[in-house]
């Protein structure tokens, strides 16, 4: 173990429907959101974590297996919708109540990363929006 | 009359490649959207493809200018999951080459802000200045942009007696540029007509976004991770966390003047208190063990995450990379709404946006 200080991280399984009270009790402790992270579990399901800050660290609050789930951007505003955005368009998961009309990070002409692992190689896209499948 | 005012994402103007949307009545902008990717190069993708070593020399290519911390904040997540213990000397090191990278950052984004309000005779003097960081960090490191100088378990290179005394030496030098640097800066005309009232994001305003780093301390927001969360044995060194109230342009400019004091400080400590002893562990390929984290770590502009996802493998099984841009552009928008056309610019910039470490 380390003999200086370092950050702690606290992990804490939810359940989706747990994601919007959490997310207005911290806004009232006075909480920040870090950040919305995700990833594909072995299951190849969405596994996305809500960190937030603590003194001295995170806590991790995660939902697994669930490709739907509530915004809670009307909470922490853009500070969790341009997360919810990024994670639509580079993961098969959908954030209910976030505006899709417009692409944040992916180009509108360019395929999204639905489906696919979060962010797969440009070149990869850019065949297959070409018709140009890998050989 | 009504406009939308597109800028980029391609644009003389702009420095890296981002996409904003003006929405104007007559010359004030009444709102405003921005768009980003322009950039992605898919290095989350890459990094499931190598193993820890491999993985700094990637992450490290994220960012230009703030490539240490990319490179260390990994380390530090690695490091954090497997518990690794590393030798307090190669923590100092660490800390002298972060700190040296806040300097170059804040004076090559001084620079920046002065060209953007007409000021090129100082933008040109700032830039000047910042080349004896650049020196110092060359002196270190070998290198003036990707240094290298991580590894997990410590530091790669060692900082002997001679070159202890000559960064020192460096450092007085630049303590004494930038104090005639401040003074010019805190009291020109053309600076406080173009930077005063300009861009407010209000104390509310940066909790509720949740803007980091200096674009938060510029709007009275005291967080500074070397503080909330330190890592690196920052709780050794006596430093302060500047903020400054008036939320503005301005505000992003003196805050920057104030931690460049700060960052000599903490440099100058860590030189002269440099603990004796190993700089590693001398691991050679490390295996990162089943577990996850999360890491936070204040980067010149500002709070820098990475979540690492290990499966005991010896590859990565998840690096995801959130840059503090990423937290400080959705405040663009509200910065933007009552200013004019012409400082559209200028208030983008004064985020010290890294675009290319946002799309990584």
């Amino acid at each position: 173990m380390q003999d200086y200080k370092t950050q702690e991280y606290r992990k804490i399984s939810i359940t989706k429907d747990e994601i919007v009270p959490l997310a207005r009790k911290k806004l009232a402790e006075g909480a920040t959101l870090a950040m919305i992270h995700g990833f594909v579990n072995d299951q190849g399901l969405p596994n996305v974590s809500y960190e937030y800050e603590i003194p001295g660290g995170i806590e991790s609050y995660t939902v697994d297996g669930e490709k739907v789930l509530p915004s809670i951007s009307e909470i922490y505003d853009l500070g969790a919708e341009w997360p919810e955005r990024e994670l639509m368009e580079l993961m098969d998961v959908t954030f209910e109540g976030v505006d899709t009309s417009k692409r944040l990070f992916m180009p509108e002409t360019m395929l999204s990363g639905q489906g696919q692992i979060i962010v797969t190689p440009m070149d990869d896209l850019v065949k297959k929006a070409h018709g140009k499948e890998e050989k | 009359m009504s406009y939308v005012v597109p800028i980029g994402p391609y644009h003389p103007a702009l420095e890296e490649p981002v996409h904003a949307r003006l929405y104007t009545d007559g010359e004030e902008i009444t709102d405003a959207e921005v768009f980003i990717g322009y950039n992605h190069r898919g290095i989350e993708k890459l990094t499931m493809q190598r193993n820890p070593i491999q993985t700094i020399v990637l992450v490290e290519r994220v960012c230009g200018i703030c490539s240490h911390s990319h490179a260390l904040t990994y380390a530090l997540a690695v490091e954090n999951i497997a518990g690794i213990n590393v030798p307090k000397r190669g923590q100092y090191i660490r800390v002298i080459v972060e700190e040296l990278e806040r300097l170059h950052s804040h004076y090559l984004w001084l620079g920046i802000a002065l060209h953007l309000i007409g000021h090129d005779s100082l933008f040109m003097h700032t830039w000047d200045e910042r080349e004896a960081i650049m020196d110092m960090l060359e002196e270190i490191s070998g290198n003036r942009v990707n240094y290298g100088m991580v590894t997990i378990g410590g530091s790669r290179r060692d900082i002997d007696d001679d070159k202890r005394r000559h960064l020192l030496e460096m450092l007085d030098k630049i303590e004494q540029s930038m104090l005639r640097l401040r003074d010019i800066l805190l009291t020109d005309k053309t600076v406080a007509l173009r930077t005063q009232g300009v861009g407010v994001l209000t104390t509310e305003d940066a909790i509720r976004i949740g803007a980091v780093g200096p674009h938060a301390r510029a709007s009275n927001l005291p967080i500074d991770v070397r503080k909330d969360a330190p890592y690196c044995c920052y709780e050794d060194f006596d430093f302060n966390v500047a903020v400054w109230d008036s939320c503005d342009v301005f505000a992003r400019v003196v805050i920057r003047v104030l931690e460049n004091f700060e960052s000599i400080k903490i440099i100058r400590q860590a030189l002269d208190m440099l603990p004796a002893g190993k700089i590693n562990l001398g691991n050679k390929i490390p295996r990162i063990p089943a577990g996850e984290t999360m890491f936070r770590h204040e980067a010149p502009r500002g709070q820098l995450c990475y979540k690492v996802v290990g499966d005991g493998g010896e590859f990565n099984k998840r690096v995801s990379i959130h840059v503090p841009t990423f937290r400080n552009a959705p405040t663009i928008p509200t910065m933007l709404r009552g200013n004019s056309v012409a400082d559209a610019g200028l208030i983008i910039a004064s985020i010290d946006p890294c675009f290319s470490c946002m799309d990584r």
